[in-house]
């Protein structure tokens, strides 16, 4: 059985080393791996990296790339000959316009001057300072047991850095105590979230902390192996992965390690949709319950963490629950934010949970400007206006606001954007990542977006009258949250921004787009 | 579930749906309970004898205490559980889902879903619940025309990938020829390469069909509608001694085509295979043998009685016995024969002509 399933397991990288998806080839991994025939050809299908790989310049079109004139861009490449493709988010937003070349190297033009919290060594994650690779926090771990561990954890009140804001530590508890012993560690660094790039900087300047998280995880909750879900457009940041793993050959060696390549679907980003892909399947989000502390990979205990979770956790472990939680403001800890677009210094900067947008923004520069509206955490939380300006960047008081802190890609607007385009971006996006299980996502993200387009080509207001009911029902009857938040970038652009999607003459509006 | 009927009494809890209490057992859903006590939840990508997807939601109900809707199909009942079907909010949920179905599906001039020979549930849906009137999405989705084999047709516009066939095809017959493919609005039923059926491991039993909910899978050769004066009769198939059920569907005397009785009703459960389903031309073909014939000296075959046919075969067969003897003799027996038939096959080898080369052509 088990054979059967790690064979399974295989079906993704074999297609990925065949060079993608061909009769020929589903052929030869479906005999290698002995999955049937249709299921390599159907999974394989699902994944950008593998359905439609080759030699082409990707140019990300996410919002910030867009607002930094990736069209334009796209333009001007082709002009030149080159192939393009338009892709979803590359996480490379403080880069903006960014691309993938035809080598899949990262390619970027703007030479913008970018940022990262200068070196403080009272900062848990201190990206601007030398890389730990103390591992004293798993000393620690070690010194003073697995449930002192979960107590440390639960003192710090760490919320989960991907986007839920679920405490830390209830996982770590329910995996301790589920009766079946094989547990299963998996870190989620599939970042995707158009906006984000803070898992990147992890991975790139403090990898060893994510590491050592990891083992102090899998040491206090009695699992064996450890799987690392890295993006798949992620070279470098994969690269430097595999530097540290070396250098901590030993401090890692306890744990069988594995490290898996993502295949190119933002949906992977899910925790259940990330568990079917890592089993060699279509990444189509599983119903909840049971949830992967109780049947997750192979069905069996899977204690699920972002990168930056696991990075928080030796400062938490070597200096204490209490001292973690001090420093945030009306939540726990420190929180890395990314933002981008409107502003002078882009970046991934690490402050107090709970800062402010103007505090973000003079932390990367000041704006550039008149900053109009800010999207907080991702495509997935909408937009805000600016007199929310002063609403504490923390999970609750976005929630409370109908958005929400998410993954923290903290994008900002100045006036020079029109508000309908800037909307329809953002559902592109989610009509190109919707997995197509459930159709209020498969089916509402296709028609809002194709609406959306038919207004801003003829400004008729009409083209939006069923859209409220079509938002809600997205939220209401999708199965992930994926589809549950894919209508909020136009539900809150309307509400903030009515006068972008009042009747426009054909000329359409003034501003970029 | 047929485990959870064996527990003991005590598992039994109440549970309460539309503020009505009633029975139920641990390992229960709120579907199952539901239809025991005669509330109808819709379901479209329910069949029970998958595993249940939750991926149609067009069963979602509330459940006390949960933020989101549910879907019934697969949440587990518990005792006390309090469940909601019919609400302001979950007629609002089926006004507007129904409404995304049918803005990606194909519509007749009375915009509702097409009707179908095996109808539309779809359709029943909307004809029940007005659906939410939106703009056509016109989502990209594949078919495959040119896909030859003879008997099975996909429709991509009638399709709403709840995936009861891939999943039938895979959790019951185990053979996996289709599969869900692409991503997205993009998403459709396919097959490795997008071969023809012919060219996959696809049997043609045809269980996809029964399954579709919409009619985007149909028999290639029964009529696209079905008369109304269509007359079922339930029949037993004779191509093997398993006995399986048929439901055939007559027309001014002929059998226009053949499915299964419903899931529990009889012994195959809703299944049949290539032969059962498909394989009927026979009953009305022209060279069908409807009567005994026996080779006269001109070489021809003529009509006769069946006591005279059975008296020139009996001859033919003790001529050989007493030329050759026993042992030049052999038996083989057809697997559309019945187990009864079968014996006395063997006991007329056996007995009558005192040889034990007696087979049956499904044995080997």
């Amino acid at each position: 059985m088990l054979e059967t399933t790690a064979q399974r397991e295989r079906v993704l990288k074999l297609l990925e080393e065949e060079g993608g998806v061909t009769e020929e080839s589903v052929r030869r991994v479906a005999r290698e791996a002995n999955v049937p025939e249709a299921e390599v050809w159907g999974a394989g299908l699902f994944y950008t990296l593998i359905n439609n790989p080759g030699d082409r310049v990707r140019v990300c079109d996410g919002l910030s790339c867009q607002m930094a004139g990736a069209d334009a861009l796209t333009e001007r490449l082709e002009s030149q000959g080159k192939t393009c493709e338009r892709v979803s988010c590359l996480g490379q937003c403080d880069l903006a316009p960014a691309t993938l070349d035809e080598q899949m190297k990262l390619v970027t033009y703007e030479g913008r001057p970018t940022g990262v919290t200068p070196d403080d060594p009272e900062l848990p994650m201190n990206l601007g300072g030398e890389m730990d690779r103390s591992y004293a926090g798993l000393a620690r771990a070690r010194e003073m047991g697995a449930e002192a561990v979960i107590d440390e954890l639960e003192a710090s009140g760490l919320q989960g850095r991907g986007g839920a804001g679920f405490p830390a530590h209830f996982k770590w508890r329910s995996l301790r105590s589920q009766a079946e012993t094989e547990r299963y560690i998996v870190c989620n660094a599939d970042e995707g979230e158009p906006g984000t790039f803070k898992d990147r900087e992890v991975l790139l300047r403090q990898p060893h902390l994510m590491l050592e998280g990891l083992a102090i995880a899998a040491w206090t909750v009695e699992a064996k192996d450890i799987y690392i879900y890295i993006r798949g457009e992620f070279g470098n940041e994969r690269r430097n992965l595999d530097r540290a793993m070396e250098e901590a050959r030993e401090q890692l060696s306890c744990f069988n390690w594995h490290v898996v390549d993502g295949h190119g679907a933002y949906i992977c980003g899910e925790e259940t949709a990330l568990l079917e892909s890592l089993e060699g399947k279509r990444g189509m989000p599983r119903l909840k319950p049971p949830f992967p502390t109780e049947q997750g990979f192979r069905g069996k205990p899977t204690l699920m963490q972002n990168v930056e979770t696991l990075a928080c956790i030796p400062a938490i472990l070597s200096r204490g629950g209490a001292w973690f939680k001090g420093l945030g403001r009306n939540e726990p800890g420190t929180k890395l934010y990314c933002i981008s677009g409107h502003v002078k210094t882009p970046g991934v900067y690490e402050l107090p949970l709970g800062v402010t947008l103007d505090e973000l923004v003079e932390a990367a520069g000041g704006y550039e400007g008149t900053p109009m509206a800010f999207s907080p955490g991702g495509a997935s939380s909408g937009f805000l206006p600016m007199d929310q300006r002063e609403l504490p960047l923390d999970f609750k008081s976005l929630a409370g606001a109908g958005s929400m802190l998410g993954s923290a890609g903290v994008v900002v607007l100045n006036d020079t954007v029109d508000m309908a385009v800037a909307s329809a971006w953002q559902l592109v996006f989610f009509e190109r990542e919707s997995c197509g299980q459930c159709a209020p996502c498969r089916i509402g993200t296709r028609y809002l977006r194709r609406q959306l387009d038919r207004y801003v080509q003829i400004g008729d207001p009409a083209s939006l009258a069923q859209a409220d009911d079509v938002g809600w029902e997205m939220e209401e009857g999708s199965i992930c949250g994926l589809g549950m938040v894919a209508a909020k970038p136009l539900e809150a652009a309307r509400k903030y921004f009515p006068e972008a999607f009042e009747t426009r003459n054909s000329n359409g509006s003034s501003k970029r787009g | 579930m047929s485990e959870a009927r064996q527990l003991p009494e005590d598992e039994l809890f109440e549970v309460e749906i539309n503020g009505r209490t009633c029975e139920a057992r641990e390992g229960e859903t709120v579907f199952e309970v539901a239809a025991r006590q005669g509330v109808e939840i819709p379901v479209l990508c329910h069949d029970t004898r998958l595993e249940p997807a939750g991926a149609c939601r067009v069963c979602l109900v509330e459940v006390e205490g949960q933020r989101r809707l549910q879907p019934g199909c697969a949440w587990k009942v518990s005792a006390g559980m309090k469940i909601t079907t019919e609400s302001d909010r979950i007629e609002k949920h089926r006004r507007v889902l129904y409404g995304l179905y049918l803005a990606d599906h194909k519509l007749d001039d009375a915009g509702l879903p097409v009707e179908t020979a095996n109808a539309n549930q779809l359709r029943m849906l909307a004809e029940k619940t007005p659906p939410l009137q939106l703009e056509a999405v016109e989502a990209p989705r594949r078919g495959r025309p040119e896909d030859e084999n003879p008997y099975i047709k996909f429709d991509p516009e009638l399709c709403i990938l709840c995936a009861r066939c891939t999943r039938y095809c895979d959790e019951i017959e185990a053979v996996n020829a289709i599969t869900l493919a692409w991503r997205g609005s993009e998403t459709t039923i396919s097959t490795a390469g997008e071969r023809g059926l012919l060219d996959t491991s696809c049997e043609l039993c045809g269980g996809c069909i029964d399954t579709c909910p919409t009619g985007a899978l149909i028999e290639k050769k029964a009529p696209q509608i079905l008369p109304a004066h269509a007359e079922k009769v339930r029949s037993t198939c004779n191509f093997c001694g398993v006995g399986c059920q048929l439901d055939l569907h007559v027309v001014d005397g002929k059998v226009a085509k053949v499915t299964s009785p419903p899931v529990g009703e009889t012994v195959n459960d809703g299944n049949l295979c290539v032969k059962g389903r498909f394989a009927y031309d026979f009953v009305h073909h022209e060279d069908r043998l409807t009567e005994p014939l026996i080779r006269r000296e001109d070489g021809e075959l003529h009509p006769a009685s069946w006591e005279e046919a059975i008296e020139v075969a009996a001859k033919g067969l003790l001529g050989v016995k007493e030329r050759h003897g026993s042992d030049a003799m052999g038996f083989v027996s057809s697997s559309r024969c019945t187990v009864e038939e079968n014996y006395l096959m063997q006991k007329l080898s056996r007995t009558a002509f005192r040889t034990n080369n007696i087979h049956q052509c499904a044995a080997t």
